[in-house]
């Protein structure tokens, strides 16, 4: 008979079941509860870090516009080429680093021995070769994996920033490093704004490091950079930049030059450069030819050292980042200090001796070798006369003089707050400094000679004395836009302060006109316009060699509602006798006469303007020799017949162009070749009118001379329109200005 | 003494035989239900058998798609197959007399013996381990054979000579003569898991059947003793086998020996409380190799999160539960000691596997009942189901 279990064997049963679906069972729970829910080994988290890739999409920086949306910065798609030298099949190294070296070191021009080396590295996924190449470049390459199909080449996506003007207004929009984020000006001050917010693709990945086809994968956009809109304006710019040039070239300027044009009522940055700069395209690349020269001649670290050193000068905004010596032109701020706080009246005297003695020390005055005597308030701002700013300055007294200035924004440590990096604060005496007795501190200070101010500081500065009193915060981002061309944000003008009272502002814009028109109707006076500036020679503080010298000159019209002001400072020109009248001055006279009309001041003359004018050369091109002298005649205008022909085939100055009367216009009345009709400009500076005109005649030139006036000045030239050794065609009207050494302050 | 042994047998042996010749429980009670069977188990057994489908073929199919060419569907599909085939075992199993064992217990011992010798001398495919015989249209485990064939052997034993189970000779030697040459065999393939399995069965059964329970204190002493020392004695660790170590500290070589355990880790501890949910894992893209086989319970933690899991957990509880029902209600103790071998073998086996993809022992390779990807082990799983089923059929319901 078969028999049940026994109860001894049920026990035994029921202990077993115990064990198994209660003991068993609670340690696994256990162990699951501790896993699970208390993850004390944090292996959710390790879990997530082996499993989640995360790739970022670099958004796309945003653009640099002018005020009239020419792009001056722009981003496009670049490739990265790299190798993985992980993915070369062992059993074909030799093989396959040959092509691959053979083929990229074709294509990319990068040399072979250091692609195989890159190879050599066989853990590696990632081994640059070359970056940002351009597509025609990466399609190339392309092409060549391709062809080849060989494995462990491959391009990925960059951004190459890209500046179409090259080396235009480089200092200002500074440039982006090879992580594509702003490293100099614009690009690094705006660099969040410029750069939006990286997207990221993140996916899971296997165990194999592949993405499976069902596997999860999420997409974050990237939001793509705003757009600049700048308050600058190429085209002014270009003229700024055209004539830095010129100063550079002509005067071998030893510490760079630095230039701005501004609007003087709301602060709007129309230009701004300093010279010699760089291409943003290449910012490593020198700019300077003579640093180029001085590098070929080093090796080693002192190759290295001055390399570097030229680089981190040349991407220097020095119109911002430099304070110089103001000289004269401070002398804006002292007088319009003393007339606004009535320390001094317009109708006041001054008495030029030709030195000051305060408290045992003498202030010469430049024209101490013919002292200027007695001269009324303006007399002393056209004159430049330091003597009588000595007098000035005491009379407004050193607590008021440092009030002003403070107001003006120029004592120590203060900056215009422009929206570009690097502005440098000035360095100015202490109020208990210019306060102390005796007077002496305050004595230089009155005439610019112991301050150290920014070009933009001083420009600034100017502004608010000539603008009815307003000291304005400069600015360079006129607004800042979306990637879809939604206005994110605009920069209105922001006033600072009222620093002067409008009358007194009129009185020194008046004063400044006359320094301009009046004082021999050299520096800055442009026909038609009511141009006011004041030059500046000054010393260097810093420096042993009294001939290093700063030439600055501040230009602004119309005098009476100022539009536009110039400013620029040539910082050590090597020349034997700096002076801002002619290192300056000439310069911004040329960048106004452009510019006046370009933002539609249309010239008033007056009568004696109307008589001295230029007028417009007709066009008498296929007319008769006969009645091409009629027309020329009717004009003012000078002619000499070239050839025996009867019709005119060709003039110089060809018709439509200004040139003075009595211009000699040649007409040629049959083809003849090069060397007949070109020329080569002679140097032409540093002469009298006369001289002036008697080498222009022999080089077969019409002169028009600016600057001159019969008034029996000791006038000597300064500038010439076309450079010295240019050839040019017979005929052409070269301008050519001169100052008056009477008045030009050295 | 010997004397009176002698004579105990004898009669047992009269009996047995006696027994044997009778008609199987034809007289013993009016209230047996005979053709009755435990409805509550074979619910549980396809419960078991859908859920661990449907998770096998989450686990699977990325290895799957990366095994074979791009199928997802090569483990889910044959594991269907297989599973259809296992239940129509089952319910054919179910219907035989469970008696016939008793016959066939020796021959099937045998048996399995040679085939576990034979598993020694034919080429295997994997050179590390002789675990299988390839019969080309199938393949299977000869382990696997002889944990059914000790069953059927033990109980049979059992039955025989339970009166003198407290005895060293029927209840240790015995035992020990039997399983000497098949822990030999076996640990030849070498094949620890499947050793430890049969042991751990073979330990159940002697417990249930009478074996002195000193012998058992005996054991666990020793064993307890072993692993504190493998634990706690510095440097023997080591010596202990490189398996040891990284059960301590799986992350002492992460990359390699520790791998899997670490994978198996991450996933149940990516679970969380309610899981990432059903076909989420993450682990399951080729992180953790043998998803799905042996670690297919990470796989269900980290879907189904500590819920899920537990739920799992309960679900094989409530198995192993109604299997002892159903031993404690057979009608003689042959049923009685199939039905606990063969719902131990399952527990046993599940605790194992389990415990191995926590970490809580060291790894090795055990494969989790119902679900684990394994061709003909499904198929023999729900063969030995359908004999506890068969010995439900004869259960005096009644009599709880």
């Amino acid at each position: 008979m078969a028999k049940p279990a026994t109860n001894r064997m049920r026990a035994r049963l029921a202990i077993m079941m115990g064990i198994i679906v209660f003991i068993c069972s609670g340690i696994i729970i256990g162990r699951l509860f501790f896993l699970q829910i208390v993850d004390s080994g944090g292996y959710q988290e390790k879990a997530l870090n082996q499993q989640l890739k995360s790739v970022s999409i670099s958004a796309q920086r945003g653009s640099i516009l002018d005020r009239n949306g020419n792009i001056l910065a722009q981003s496009a798609t670049a490739w990265n080429v790299f190798v993985a030298p992980a993915e070369i099949p062992e059993n074909d190294y030799e093989n396959t680093v040959n092509t691959i070296a053979d083929g990229l070191s074709e294509i990319l021009g990068v040399d072979r021995e250091t692609i195989v080396k890159r190879c050599q590295n066989t853990a590696s996924y990632y081994e640059t070769i070359s970056r940002k190449i351009e597509k025609d470049v990466a399609d190339q390459i392309t092409e060549f994996i391709t062809e080849t199909g060989v494995k462990g080449i491959h391009l990925e996506t960059d951004t190459k920033r890209y500046y179409p003007y090259g080396s235009l207004a480089s200092t200002v929009l500074g440039f982006t490093g090879s992580d594509n984020s702003g490293a100099y000006g614009l690009e690094s001050y705006y660099n969040s704004v410029l750069s939006g917010t990286p997207g990221k693709v993140v996916s899971i990945t296997d165990g194999k490091s592949g993405e499976m086809p069902f596997s999860y994968r999420k997409m974050y956009d990237a939001e793509d950079g705003n757009s600049l809109v700048l308050t600058i304006d190429t085209y002014m710019q270009q003229v700024l930049e055209k004539y830095m040039n010129q100063i550079v070239e002509q005067f071998n300027v030893q510490n760079r030059c630095a230039g701005i044009i501004m609007n003087p009522q709301t602060g709007e940055i129309y230009a701004m450069s300093t010279k010699p700069d760089f291409d943003p395209n290449d910012p490593q690349a020198l700019g300077d030819s003579r640093e180029v020269e001085k590098l070929e001649s080093l090796e080693g670290e002192d190759y290295t050292a001055t390399l570097q050193e030229a680089q981190f000068t040349q991407w220097r905004n020095k119109a911002i980042s430099d304070p110089y010596e103001p000289g004269s032109v401070f002398k804006i701020i002292t007088v319009s200090s003393a007339l606004d706080s009535k320390a001094v009246s317009i109708d006041d005297t001054f008495n030029c001796a030709g030195s000051i003695n305060v408290s045992g020390t003498v202030f010469h005055c430049w024209r101490s070798y013919n002292p200027h005597g007695v001269q009324t308030l303006t007399e002393t701002l056209i004159n430049s006369c330091n003597p009588a700013y000595v007098q000035i300055g005491q009379r407004l007294g050193g607590e008021s003089f440092y009030r002003y200035a403070e107001s003006y924004g120029l004592t120590t440590g203060q900056t215009t707050g422009i929206d570009l990096p690097g502005e440098a604060t000035s360095v100015f005496l202490s109020e208990e400094a210019l306060t102390r007795p005796g007077m002496v501190e305050l004595g230089s200070a009155s005439f610019g000679q112991s301050n150290k101010v920014t070009p933009i500081q001083m420009i600034t500065a100017v502004s608010a004395a000539v603008n009815g009193g307003n000291l304005m915060v400069p600015y360079v981002v006129q607004q800042v836009v979306d990637s879809d061309g939604n206005i994110v944000s605009t920069t209105e003008p922001t006033k600072v302060r009222q620093v002067i009272s409008e009358e007194t502002s009129a009185l020194v814009a008046e004063m400044c006109e006359q320094m301009v028109s009046v004082g021999g109707r050299n520096y800055a006076y442009i026909p038609g316009y009511r141009v006011g500036g004041k030059t500046g020679t000054s010393e260097k503080l810093d420096s042993d060699d009294d001939s290093k010298k700063v030439a600055s000159f501040v230009g602004f019209a119309p005098a009476d509602d100022p539009q536009i002001i110039c400013l620029i400072v040539t910082d050590e020109p090597d020349v034997a006798s700096p002076a801002g009248g002619t290192h300056a001055a000439p310069y911004v006279k040329a960048v106004l006469e452009e510019l006046l009309p370009y933002i539609g001041l249309q010239p008033q003359y007056t009568a004696d303007e109307l008589a001295l004018l230029d007028v417009t050369v007709p066009s008498v091109v296929n007319q008769s020799v006969v009645d091409a002298k009629g027309s020329l005649s009717i004009k003012s205008l000078d002619y000499t017949v070239i050839g025996d022909g009867d019709t005119v085939v060709r003039q110089v100055p060809a018709g439509g162009q200004k040139a003075p009367r009595g211009t000699k216009v040649l007409l040629y009345t049959e083809e003849s070749g090069e060397e007949e009709t070109l020329t080569t400009v002679p140097d032409v500076t540093n002469l009298t009118p006369q001289e002036v005109s008697r080498v222009l005649k022999a080089a077969g030139l019409n002169v028009k001379f600016s600057g001159v006036l019969s008034d029996g000045g000791d006038y000597v030239s300064v500038r010439q329109s076309v450079t010295a050794d240019t050839q040019v065609e017979r005929g052409t009207v070269v301008t050519v200005d001169f100052v008056n050494n009477l008045t030009n302050e050295r | 003494m010997t004397r009176g042994r002698t004579a105990a047998r004898a009669t047992e042996k009269t009996r047995t035989i006696k027994k044997l010749s009778a008609p199987p429980a034809a007289a013993n009670s009016v209230k047996t239900r005979r053709g009755g069977f435990d409805i509550t188990f074979l619910v549980l057994v396809l419960i078991l058998v859908v859920v661990g489908l449907v998770m096998l073929f989450s686990a699977s199919y990325a290895t799957s798609y990366d095994r074979y060419d791009g199928n997802s569907f090569y483990y889910i599909s044959n594991q269907a197959k297989n599973a259809v085939l296992g239940i129509i075992a089952m319910l054919l199993i179910m219907q035989i007399d469970y008696h016939f064992y008793h016959k066939v217990a020796w021959l099937a011992y045998a048996g399995s013996l040679v085939l576990l010798v034979l598993v020694l001398v034919l080429p295997s495919s994997n050179p590390n381990a002789a675990r299988w015989i390839d019969l080309g249209f199938v393949s299977f485990q000869p382990s696997e054979v002889m944990k059914f064939a000790l069953v059927i052997l033990f109980a049979h034993h059992v039955s025989l000579h339970y009166k003198e189970m407290k005895r060293f000779k029927e209840g240790l030697l015995f035992f020990g003569v039997v399983l000497a040459p098949v822990v030999v065999l076996m640990l030849l393939q070498p094949h620890l898991s499947g050793t430890v399995l049969i042991m751990a069965i073979s330990a159940v059964m002697m417990f249930v059947g009478g074996t002195d329970w000193r012998w058992f204190a005996g054991a666990i002493i020793v064993a307890a003793l072993i692993v504190a020392a493998v634990i706690f004695v510095p440097g023997l660790s080591s010596y202990a086998g490189s398996r040891f170590e990284i059960w301590l500290d799986p992350f002492s070589d992460p990359t390699d020996k520790g791998f899997q355990t670490i994978q198996s880790l991450y996933a149940i501890s990516s679970g969380g409380l309610m899981g990432v949910g059903f076909g989420a894992s993450r682990q399951k893209y080729l992180w953790l190799p043998e998803s799905q086989n042996d670690f297919i319970f990470s796989i269900i933690c980290e879907e189904l999160g500590f819920v899920g899991a537990v739920l799992v957990v309960l679900l094989f509880a409530l198995l192993v539960w109604r299997g002892f029902v159903i031993a404690a209600r057979a009608k003689d103790r042959f049923g009685t000691m199939l039905a606990v071998g063969l719902t131990a073998q399952v527990g046993i086996q599940t605790f194992l596997n389990i415990a191995v993809v926590t970490n809580t022992v060291p790894n090795t390779g055990i494969s989790l009942p119902f679900f684990s990807f394994g061709g003909t082990s499904l198929i023999m799983l729900l063969a030995s189901m359908g004999v506890i089923l068969s010995v439900s059929r004869n259960a005096n319901l009644e009599k709880e």
